[in-house]
Formats: structure tokens, sequence, C-alpha cells
């Protein structure tokens, strides 16, 4: 472990801005997300949770896949320099593994040589993230109950925890490990310090709400399929895409061509399960015309159907989405409603 | 007032008057309150009113095709001053029939807008609170604030003035009669002041943030078409992205289709999650129906909708230039 000053932060991401382009939660206004940065002094170490999730960096909300004219198809050009990413949280880096399982690896899918998405690729690949181990968790996470954590840093390549005086980096990947070893001006961490992070970290643990016992959730899951349960719970939802646009691992889209002539874009854009028009088919059938079906879909999704194809449930624990929900129908809620049924 | 609330819908699910009851329970964050379904006497008990009640729970009625209505033949529904209004649009504009909904009307004092709590606490987080009627108490990790009630009450509930249900079957607790709001429009007032490229500037700064998410039409009690236009594909009227262009485009049809409808409830404002200022050219077109047509929506089961109706006298100078 090696450790900055935190007077010396500025110095750090200016040099870091030689190499990378450098995102960092950013707060605009009202609400804070992750943007890519001028300087140091545009960084909100503060905020747990941006509004917005840091998925936008690889996978935007709406993304030009190439545009065409008469003379042909042009992929419009990349970012030069990759990516880092500060600021992430365990919830945030984790739900990158995630939405890798669907872009990038396709890790537990029977074929490995299945399709790969090369837009997020490109990104996912050539990015450096430091997860900011959070000091003090809201009482909206609820990391815990799918075995992240305050301290964790599973999906991070450099963990960063931040104390009164320093941010002490540990090496987590590989990428992460050479970068820290090509990091001179850094001091090493002493057993003193070490021993204050583990006091920092019962400290951030403590203010977690109680840890649920999820492991019967994808059994029952596959039980309730057709159940009374799903109308207690899809009672008060608007069917809005306000849960699904803030949430970090929902990953839906939809694929528009928007052309004027002979010339035009094809642009792939954030859609949602919510939405009633994301089934309806060209028929004019839609298979999931009920609001019942839609909420349904989107709880399935999350801790049954990513299940079986990755051994993964589908979310992290952010607590964004009981934040925003306009009706407050809140997914710990109807996490527990489902255990207890 | 709470008790006699619960008692009422009690009665009403006990003498078969209604088969379900629409209200508010306590939610599950602090200063949040969220929607619940009454059909047991027994839940009568989780009922709450209180300066939380922030949703427009009409907006039920017409939601996920009318499936209420299709359910019960008897829907109760809590409503403040705001959300009878929008009971009164659903039956002007033929949408309901009134008889088969049972209005309880409370005594509304204004609702809290959380965003507007959290630029007090500086987006600290708040973990315990209490309202005692002229103050909001906030308790977070490191931080202890009193707030008058009126700093963060939402901006539709300060210039509100039909706070008590213009219309109800019944009525619990003691209605705020007539309130004296003078300056109704100021904020539209002081808009129209600015020059055309100070508004534009701040429009496209506003609608920018946009992403798309309709959680304001979605909670609107004046949106209630089976099919939205944004969501129209062929021919597909509007792009789907999120820049301003497309939002833009969005919100200002949105606004338009609710021009004399909107009965400025508040409830788009609170649910935008990226916090957009909706109100203002919502709050612009009603002073323009308000000066064209002298029509305020939702106050008269019995008027034409100002959009759907004609007088010889009307204003006309945009015809006339």
């Amino acid at each position: 472990m090696i450790k900055i000053k935190k007077s010396d932060f500025s110095t750090f991401i200016t040099n870091l801005q030689k190499n990378y382009s450098v995102f960092a939660p950013v707060t605009d206004g009202k609400a804070t997300a992750f943007k890519k940065i001028k300087s140091a002094e545009d960084i909100n170490n503060k905020v747990l949770n941006t509004k917005r999730s840091p998925k936008e960096i690889f996978f935007p909300q709406s993304e030009v896949l190439f545009q065409y004219t008469e003379e042909g198809i042009k992929v419009p050009k990349r970012e030069e320099k990759p990516f880092a990413i500060w600021g992430m949280r365990n919830c945030d880096t984790k739900s990158l593994l995630l939405l890798d399982k669907v872009f990038g690896e396709a890790h537990q899918m029977p074929k490995k040589d299945m399709y790969k998405d090369p837009y997020w690729k490109e990104k996912y690949d050539n990015c450096l993230v430091f997860n900011l181990a959070c000091n003090k968790p809201l009482s909206t996470c609820f990391c815990n109950w799918f075995d992240g954590g305050p301290f964790n840093n599973t999906g991070s390549d450099i963990f960063v925890i931040e104390n009164d005086e320093n941010y002490i980096f540990e090496a987590v990947s590989d990428k992460g490990k050479k970068f820290l070893k090509e990091f001179k001006t850094a001091e090493q961490v002493s057993d003193k310090e070490i021993k204050k992070i583990e006091k920092l970290k019962e400290t951030a643990e403590s203010y977690l709400a109680e840890k649920e016992d999820i492991s019967s959730l994808f059994s029952k899951t596959k039980e309730i399929w057709d159940e009374t349960i799903w109308d207690e719970i899809a009672a008060k939802c608007i069917n809005c895409g306000a849960c699904a646009f803030v949430c970090p691992t929902c990953h839906c889209f939809d694929v528009s061509d928007e052309g004027k002539g002979k010339k035009g874009k094809r642009i792939r854009l954030w859609d949602s399960c919510m939405f009633a028009i994301f089934t309806k088919e060209a028929s004019g059938h839609n298979p999931r015309s009920q609001s019942l079906q839609r909420v349904r879909q989107r709880v399935m999704h999350k801790y049954n159907y990513f299940m079986d194809n990755y051994d993964e449930h589908l979310c992290t624990g952010c607590g964004r989405c009981v934040v925003v929900c306009p009706v407050n129908l809140d997914i710990r809620e109807v996490i527990k409603k489902i255990i207890r049924y | 007032m709470i008790q006699n609330l619960r008692t009422e819908v009690k009665k009403l699910l006990k003498d078969k008057k209604v088969d379900i009851v629409l209200g508010w329970g306590k939610g599950s964050l602090p200063l949040s309150s969220t929607p619940v379904f009454i059909q047991k006497e027994e839940d009568a008990d989780r009922l709450i009113f209180d300066e939380t009640c922030r949703n427009n729970l009409t907006t039920y009625l017409t939601k996920d095709k009318r499936k209420l209505g299709k359910t019960y033949d008897k829907i109760g529904i809590i409503v403040k001053g705001c959300d009878a209004r929008s009971i009164v649009l659903y039956a002007v504009e033929k949408q309901i029939n009134k008889e088969n909904v049972v209005i309880i009307g409370v005594p509304c004092n204004g609702i809290l807008e959380k965003k507007k709590v959290l630029q007090k606490t500086e987006n600290k987080e708040i973990l315990e609170s209490k309202i005692d009627g002229k103050n909001v108490h906030l308790k977070g990790r490191d931080f202890d604030l009193t707030i008058p009630l009126k700093d963060v009450l939402c901006d539709s509930c300060l210039t509100c003035r039909y706070p008590d249900a213009p219309v109800h079957d019944i009525f619990i607790g003691k209605p705020r009669k007539k309130v004296d709001i003078k300056d109704e429009f100021k904020n539209v007032i002081d808009f129209e002041k600015k020059s055309s490229q100070e508004r534009w500037e701040y429009i496209k700064e506003e609608y920018s943030k946009c992403i798309r998410c309709y959680a304001c039409r979605n909670v609107c009690p004046a949106c209630y078409c089976n099919e939205c236009f944004v969501d129209q594909n062929d021919p597909q009227w509007i792009g789907k992205t999120p820049e301003v262009t497309d939002s833009i485009i969005f919100h200002l049809i949105r606004n338009l289709h609710v021009a004399g409808r909107c009965v400025d409830c508040g409830a788009c404002v609170s649910a935008c999650p990226v916090d957009l200022d909706l109100r203002i050219m919502n709050k612009k077109v009603e002073k323009e129906i308000k000066e064209r047509f002298d029509y305020t929506a939702g106050l008269d089961v019995n008027e034409k909708p100002a959009m759907a109706s004609y007088c010889e006298n009307e204003k006309q100078d945009f015809i006339m230039g």
C-alpha cells in the first residue's frame, strides 16, 4: 500500500491526465454525475452515490454506432487516450463486472466465442478504475445484501481509502499493480496506518442497515411467477423509467435510425422494460401490455434470469432506485416480500 | 383528523360503498409517503395524511389502461385540492364516470418538496425527520437542523388557491376555505421580463438535463393517452435521444398537451429524478389560458374544456395580428 497527501491530490490528477482521459464525480448545478474533468477542482469526493450511475461512461444513453452517406459507412472516432475513472464506489465497480458479462466476455455462457460488443469493449478494456472506499455509507445503501461492502474492491483496478490526511492506494488488478509500480512519488503506508484502516472499515460497516439474507431469493423467484404477489408489488408502479435509467446494471437498449435524404446515423439508446413500447411488436400485439408484467420482468431479470445465465444477481445494492422512485416503490421491500412469501 | 379519516374509510368499505380506497401510507424513507390501496377494513390503519403526501393519486384512475376502473366498480380516493381538480378534469374530459368514484377530501396545508429540503441540508442525507405544523426538524449523521415549513413547501403549494377539494363527496377535517394568493404567476411574470435569448438559454439548459425517463409524464394526471406521441414510432414524431433538441420537443409538446388541463399539482416537479424546472412552462401556459379564456382547469365538472370550446368574445389577436 502506498499513499499520497491530500494536498497533493491536484498534482496526482494532473499527472494522471497526461496519459488518461479522467472521469470523476462532478456536481453540476443540482445533480452529480461522472463526467470528464478539466482539473482536480471539478471533482466532488464527498458525494457517495452520483445521481446518474457511471455506466454511462461505457454505455452512454445515446451512442452513435455509425453514420452513413452515399460513400459508405463511418464509425465515429473514439477517445484516443484510455479512460481513468476516479471515485467509483464498490456498488458501481461491481456493476461493471456484471455489464461486462453481457457486453464483453460472456464468461458463463455456453459459447465462449459469443458476440462481444466492440463499443463496450474498447472503452472497458482501456480503462483504469479507482474504487474509493465509502467511509460513511447512506441509509439507502444495501450493497452488503449482495456481498459488496463499503470497503470491498471487486471490479476495480486500484482501491483508494481516504483518511484525514491521505489517500491510500492498494492495487487490485494486474493493471492496477502496474500503475502503482510506476508511481514513484508516493510514500509507503505504515503499519499503524493500516491498523487504522480496519477501524474506518468497521465504522463504515456499522452505518449500513442490517444485512438481509438473500440466499433464498433465486429459488423463491422461480416459484412465484404466476402468484398474486405481483399484484401487490406492482400496484403502485407508474411505469416510468427512472429506476432503470439511474441503475448501474440495467442495460437494455433500443436501436434507432435517424436518416434524412441520403445520409443518417444509427444510434443505440437506453431503453427500459418499464415502458409499454419496449415489447410492442410490429403487429401491434404487446406481450407485456400490463404494468404488472413489466414490473415482474424487471424484478425477475435482476434476481432470477440473470442468475440463471451468469450466476449473479443483476443488482449491487447501490440504492439509487430507492431514492428516485416517484412512488417510493422500494426495491428492498420487494426483495423482502419475495423472500417471505 | 387521521383517526376520522381511517374510521370513514373503514365505514365506506364496511358498507360496501367502495371496493377499494386509494390513499397514502408511510414511506420507507424519511419525509416520504407511498401510495396504498386499501381493500380490507383493518388495512385502513395504514393511512396517513401529512405534508409528505406528495403523490397525486388520481393518476391511478387512468393509468395502465384504466385497470382500476375495470377491476373495481366503486373506487374511493383521498384527495388534496389539486388532486380533486384532476378528478374534475377526468369528469370534464369523460375519462371517468364520477358516480363510480367517492372523493374524500382532506385539508391540505401544503406539501413538502424534498428537493428543497436537500438543498437546505446541502445534500447531506436525512436520517430522521419530524414535522410539527410550522417547522421541519431534521437529523443527519453530523447535523441537526430546524427549518420553517414554508421554506420547503412545493412551489405549487406556495401559490395554491384551492387547498380544499373543490369537488368532494366527503370532507374530513376543517377546510382551509379560500386562501389569499396575490402573485400566483409571479415566477412567470419574472420570466417574461427576461430577453428572449435569456429565456431560450434557461429552457435549453433545463431541458438538456432530461434523461427521458418519462417520470413527469407518468405521474401526471393529465397525461393519460393510451399511446403517448413520444412512443409512436410509425411514423416516429420525435427522436429518442437525450439530446436537448429531442428533449425540448418532448417537453414543449407536453406543455401544450396539458394546456388548460394542468392543475399545477406539482407531481412532475417532485418526480423528476434530475430536478428539472418543469413548472415554469406549464405555469406560463396556464397564465395564457387564464388571460385569453378566463379559464382555470379542474374547478367545475359542468364546464367545457378550454381547448375544446369556443366563445365569440374570445381574444383573437393571434389571428388579427
